[in-house]
């Protein structure tokens, strides 16, 4: 009788809408799945917005639902990069404000009343639900098999590359932009499959979608260029390619161009200039296919190649021209650092800084990855076995994935959708070969009337597993390792990337949680005990944090375009006091935060990024500020009573080490992040004083004082209030200085 | 509630009685209550002008210059002491924070006592220098007095003050001359704090009697570098006077006649300037106070909603004014400034874009308007109206405002056919769309007959 049910179930038209229906559940089931594994953090901490960038994305987008969509528009923030202020409005990517935005006010009209930061919160675990369900339906494009779409989803609801940037909290573009990028290549697909107007316009949609969400849509503009022009390069030229990538050229352009923060980028940088160039050729072997039916082959040949060669030549020469004419920008930094890992150190330290910028160790293929990164490459293969248009896609956008994330880890990022499309069609393989029961050998081809040619053998083969030992094997291996998978994402989600990073986790001796909250304490008391118009001087790492959880206005924050005020800042970190002081009051500092691990071992202080800071002012003034200073003779970076002159004198050496010896007994002081003795005597500030320290020391606060009121050096006056009889102060050296009104 | 109507007439009567803009508690530290009669002209001048005077010895534990923390007067007056020191309660870092706390101070010397060296330490504190000996006198061998020191030649007489520069307000001038006996002269350094009140003529010279050499060697200071009058204004306004001579402010030499060699007798105006003196020390005249500062955008309905907005766009036309009133002895008047100098604006970000000079608007019972008009330059950021006005004698102004300078709304710019060169594009874009509408309806009405037509050929 159950027999009879699951056939009943399983086949024809009643078996189509059961399996449909099994589908349907299990990708709602994929995609709960997806969403559940990244509320790691809100159950162990809070729902709290993540790490440094989301703090500003959280910020702009009070803005939004505040002041109303035109008035974040026209946003002059003059809260930020004190006192140049920011044209905020048009130098960021909106799409995330205002999906969060649009959803706040959805749900306001459903009468659901939810506080903006718990859609700011749950906004990315939510979107990597729907990046499953787009990523099932870019494989199920790439195979026939109906599971490759399905395992194509988990993989990527739970694979932890993806998890690093969408858990709960990680309110950053990326949240929502990897399923725009995964569903606009589904778009992309299906128009060259159909060659439909239609598609092609919804990808240029959503392509204008994702130009407003995140800066990587210039990833899209390089790699459908790409599969273009190498499907030409094939042959493959047909009117279902012209019709899709004309229109999705076109309109994308135009949709891309609406964003004032990208503007005329698209006509005039370098970066979009595949684009324009594939558009172009496009045209020319359209019309060159079109005159063929018109001129006889040889004469055409030659007509072709000589075409082709001059327009190449005009083409090259007039980029040539504008380039050099400046109507075209050259490349950017950033791009040159994707072909030469060592260039940003070089010329643009501010990009090297930034530790997503690194290239990526091998290990963290494997950890981001699983057992996905060695899948992969069997993926890429079966795709060279039948090399349909959209396998082309995948073999391209593999090999150039997996370049640039070699080359920096944050761009891992874009590496995991194609993995997993990758693993997805080896897997679907293996299981639809192991995982048929059939009684015995299928046969192949007997079907076939075509028995001209080849061997008998062949002509007959007999394809398949029958061995019920080699399936039960090799499905029972895959299955352990599917729940090694499993078992792997949901250790480096919970341990790995579900820290705020706002707030730290730390373990007792005895096993217990302690919290270290002293980001958050620091930030509250500058809410709670200055002006509310006080200039806060940082590292440029927790300009968005004091910007969001203090809001004061800071000098310099993560969004990093402005490498001058960057290194001003730096050079006041780095100088002695005498030359910080006057920079400080130009730039009308009144606080000083600094982070300082040494006490807690938290080694991601302003200490160990201390070079950096060096790096970027070095780089604008080479004369004052210089790196080899820093270091012993013996080239060694220390803090302890062997540290340079030079370091010991800086503001962020005094601002760290600041009466930290009176925390131990004489002599004792010791930075457990860099294992050093600390010289006996602690530092001497006399421009600012100590205005807050937190708990286990994490931030320093530090006040900038008002010029003496009787016009004397900070130092002297220091030096008087303690009690010191000042020297006389010219005595007998040289000529006498006269005073003349 | 009930003090506060108290409180009120108290203050009331406050200001009725003080003619300083800064209170009227005024103590004077004096060692020897002996010499309090040697002043008597000057006691009965400073109560006059509304003073409240507590005279007390810094012997006096009791003294102190602090209540609970907060200033116990609002001004003191030094006269120098017998022995060493002052004691503990007049300290150089108590009367440091005394002037912190915008107490004014003024101190006398004498070159007949030897400077205690706190007091020599505190003075250097200010960058205003004594001889090292701490007992020297200015002695002139032409500008003396011949009827009291033929002899000694340390009884100067000197014509009252000029102004200081030709750009500054003049409190210490006026005729007749001033018999400056014994005085212990000193240096200042060059900071811009510091300011002679009183230099000694050009052939003066520092020199101290307890050496007995008869020619001097390694001379202090010589000639107009000599200071015996001297004023410190801290940044904070609060005043500090450094006068030589204490002996010039006594009754004898109030109305004392004076003889210069080939000079006729002359009787001292020594009254006058001391009068002069404390009233500028403690805050009767130089003061100056800022009313109304107001800016906007010009225009010409102004509601009170427009005034001083907190943000401004590139290129708006901004005026801005600021209500300025100079306090002279019982009154504030209108400020106005000297002859040769200019108060300025600046609209600075990092640094000044603009700065201009403020010229009087409007002048009320008390005060001048200043006021300018400019156009805000373009470039966006925090910018700040700053008015930074330092005299040497007159009291700082040191206003800022920060004002935010934003950007072009994109509802803000022209719209494109407003601009003619984009006509050529608007056109070229209409006239595609145009001609693609004509193509669409050409080809509509064209292509189903032609269709027909191949039909009926094949039929």
């Amino acid at each position: 009788m159950a027999e009879s049910l699951v056939d009943v179930l399983l086949k024809g038209s009643s078996g189509q809408n059961t399996r449909g229906l099994l589908k349907v559940i299990i990708l709602v089931t994929i995609s709960a799945a997806a969403v559940s594994s990244r509320l790691f953090s809100v159950i162990r901490f809070e729902s709290i917005i993540h790490e440094f960038d989301p703090w500003f994305n959280f910020r702009a987008t009070k803005y939004l639902v505040q002041n109303g969509f035109y008035d974040f528009w026209d946003w002059f923030d003059d809260r930020t990069w004190h006192p140049l202020g920011r044209v905020t409005g048009g130098t960021l990517y909106p799409g995330l404000m205002v999906t969060s935005g649009v959803i706040y006010h959805i749900l306001r009209f459903l009468t659901i009343p939810v506080d903006i930061r718990n859609i700011c919160v749950l906004l990315a675990p939510g979107f990597s639900g729907l990046t499953a369900l787009a990523m099932y339906l870019l494989t199920n494009e790439m195979s026939s098999s109906p599971s490759a779409g399905l395992l194509a989803a988990a993989f990527m609801g739970i694979t932890p590359g993806y998890i690093s940037r969408s858990v709960a909290g990680s309110y950053d573009n990326e949240a929502i932009a990897i399923f725009l990028l995964v569903f606009t290549f589904f778009l992309w697909i299906k128009a060259v499959k159909i060659g439909s107007i239609m598609w092609g316009a919804l990808t240029a949609l959503f392509y204008g979608y994702m130009v407003s969400a995140w800066g990587g849509y210039v990833f899209i503009t390089n790699l459908i260029p790409l599969h273009v022009f190498v499907l030409l390069c094939m042959g493959r030229y047909s009117s279902r390619l012209y019709i899709s990538y004309t229109t999705w050229y076109a309109l994308g352009t135009l949709a891309s161009m609406q964003i004032p923060f990208v503007g005329f980028l698209p006509i005039r940088n370098s970066d979009h200039m595949s684009a324009l160039g594939v558009f172009g050729l496009l045209q020319l072997v359209a019309f060159a296919e079109f005159v063929r039916g018109f001129i006889p082959g040889k004469q055409f040949q030659r007509l072709l190649t000589a075409s082709i060669i001059l327009t190449a030549g005009l083409a090259f020469v007039g980029l040539v021209v504008l380039t050099m004419s400046g109507v075209i920008a050259p490349w950017s930094g950033r791009f040159y650092s994707l072909w030469d890992t060592g260039y940003a150190k070089i010329h643009i330290p501010i990009i090297a800084s930034v530790s997503e910028h690194q290239p990526t160790a091998w290990p963290s293929f494997f950890f981001d990855l699983n057992f996905l990164i060695w899948l992969f490459p069997a993926g890429v293969y079966m795709c060279f076995r039948d090399l349909k248009d959209e396998h082309v896609f995948v073999i391209i956008y593999s090999v150039l994935a997996s370049y640039f994330a070699g080359v920096m880890v944050r761009l891992m990022l874009t590496l995991t959708p194609i993995v997993c499309v990758a693993a997805a069609l080896v897997l679907s393989y293996i299981l639809d070969t192991y995982l048929k029961i059939t009684p015995g050998p299928v046969t192949r081809g007997n079907l076939e009337v075509d028995t001209s040619s080849g061997l008998r053998s062949a002509r007959n083969p007999e394809v398949g597993i029958t061995s019920y030992f080699s399936k039960a094997a090799t499905t029972s291996s895959i299955i352990v390792y599917l729940l090694l998978f499993v078992a792997h994402c949901t250790w480096v989600t919970s341990n790995a990337y579900s820290s705020p990073s706002v707030v730290l986790a730390s373990r007792m001796p005895d096993g217990s949680q302690f919290i270290i909250d002293d980001y958050r304490e620091a930030y509250y008391w500058l809410r709670q005990n200055t002006p509310a118009n006080a200039k806060i001087m940082s590292w440029w790492d927790y300009g968005y944090q004091i910007g969001g959880m203090a809001d004061r206005p800071t000098l310099v924050d993560n969004n990093t375009w402005n490498n001058t005020h960057i290194a001003t800042v730096g050079k006041a970190m780095s100088s002695r006091e005498e030359v910080s002081y006057p920079i400080l009051r130009q730039h009308d500092v009144d606080y000083v935060l600094v982070v300082f691990g040494g006490l807690l071992g938290y080694s991601g202080d302003d200490i160990n990024k201390f070079l950096w800071m060096v790096r970027i002012a070095e780089g604008i003034w080479p004369d004052e500020v210089k790196e080899r200073d820093f270091f012993t003779a013996r080239g060694e970076y220390r803090v302890d009573d062997q540290a340079t002159p030079t370091m010991r004198n800086s503001l962020m050496y005094k601002m760290s080490y600041h009466n930290y010896n009176k925390l131990f007994p004489m002599g004792q002081a010791t930075d457990r992040v860099r294992g050093a003795k600390l010289p006996a005597e602690s530092p001497q500030l006399s421009t600012l004083e100590e205005a807050f320290t937190s708990e286990n020391w994490i931030i320093r606060i530090y006040k900038v004082k008002d010029l003496d009121n009787f016009g004397r050096d900070h130092s002297n006056a220091v030096a008087f209030d303690k009690g010191n009889k000042r020297k006389k102060a010219n005595k007998k050296k040289g000529a006498r200085i006269l005073r003349s009104e | 509630m009930r003090w506060c109507p108290s409180l009120m007439l108290f203050g009331f009567l406050a200001a009725v009685n003080a003619l300083s803009s800064s209170g009227n508690r005024l103590l004077v530290v004096l060692e020897d209550a002996a010499e309090k009669g040697l002043y008597s002209t000057l006691w009965g001048d400073l109560e006059a002008r509304g003073y409240n005077l507590i005279f007390d010895s810094p012997k006096n534990e009791q003294l102190s210059l602090f209540e609970l923390g907060d200033r116990a007067y609002d001004h003191v007056l030094v006269l120098p002491p017998k022995s060493k020191g002052f004691g503990p309660s007049l300290s150089p870092k108590n009367l440091v924070d005394f002037i912190n706390s915008d107490g004014n101070v003024l101190l006398a010397l004498s070159g007949k006592s030897t400077t205690p060296s706190a007091i020599s330490s505190l003075l250097l504190e200010f960058d205003i220098h004594l001889p090292t000996d701490r007992s020297s006198i200015a002695v002139d061998h032409f500008n003396y007095d011949t009827i009291s020191a033929s002899e000694k030649h340390d009884v100067l007489v000197l014509e009252r003050p000029d102004k200081l520069r030709p750009d500054t307000k003049d409190f210490f001038g006026g005729e007749g001359v001033l018999a400056i006996p014994s005085a212990s002269p000193h240096t200042l350094g060059d900071t811009s704090l510091l300011a002679p009140i009183l230099r000694a003529s050009t052939t003066a010279y520092s020199y101290n009697p307890k050496e007995d050499a008869g020619s001097v060697e390694d001379v202090f200071a010589t000639g107009s570098q000599l200071a015996l009058v001297s004023a410190l204004q801290a940044r904070n306004s609060a005043r500090f006077t450094l006068l030589g001579s204490v002996e010039s402010l006594q009754d004898k030499w109030f109305s004392a006649t004076v003889k210069t060699p080939g000079g006729k007798e002359v009787k001292t105006a020594n009254q006058e300037f001391a009068k002069q003196l404390t009233a500028w020390t403690f805050k009767e005249t130089g003061v100056l106070n800022v009313g109304k500062i107001e800016h906007h955008l010009a225009k010409d309905d102004l509601t009170v909603e427009d005034l001083n907005p907190t943000i401004y766009r590139v290129k708006n036309e901004t005026v801005f004014s600021i209500e300025i009133s100079e306090y002279a002895y019982d009154k504030y008047i209108p400020f106005e400034v000297p002859a040769n100098d200019a108060l300025q604006l600046e609209f600075t970000m990092l640094s000044p874009f603009h700065r201009l000079n403020l010229t009087p608007v409007k002048q009320t019972e008390n005060s001048t308007i200043f006021g300018t008009q400019f156009t805000v330059p373009d470039q966006h950021g925090i910018f700040s109206f700053r008015v930074n006005y330092k005299r040497p004698f007159l009291t700082n102004i040191e206003e800022k405002h920060e004002v935010t300078v934003r950007h072009y709304a994109h509802n803000e710019y022209p719209r494109s056919w407003k601009i003619s060169g984009g006509w050529v594009w608007i056109a070229g874009l209409w006239s595609v769309i145009g001609g693609f509408l004509a193509f669409v309806v050409v080809w509509l009405y064209s292509a189903p007959t032609s269709a027909e037509g191949q039909r009926k050929q094949t039929q």
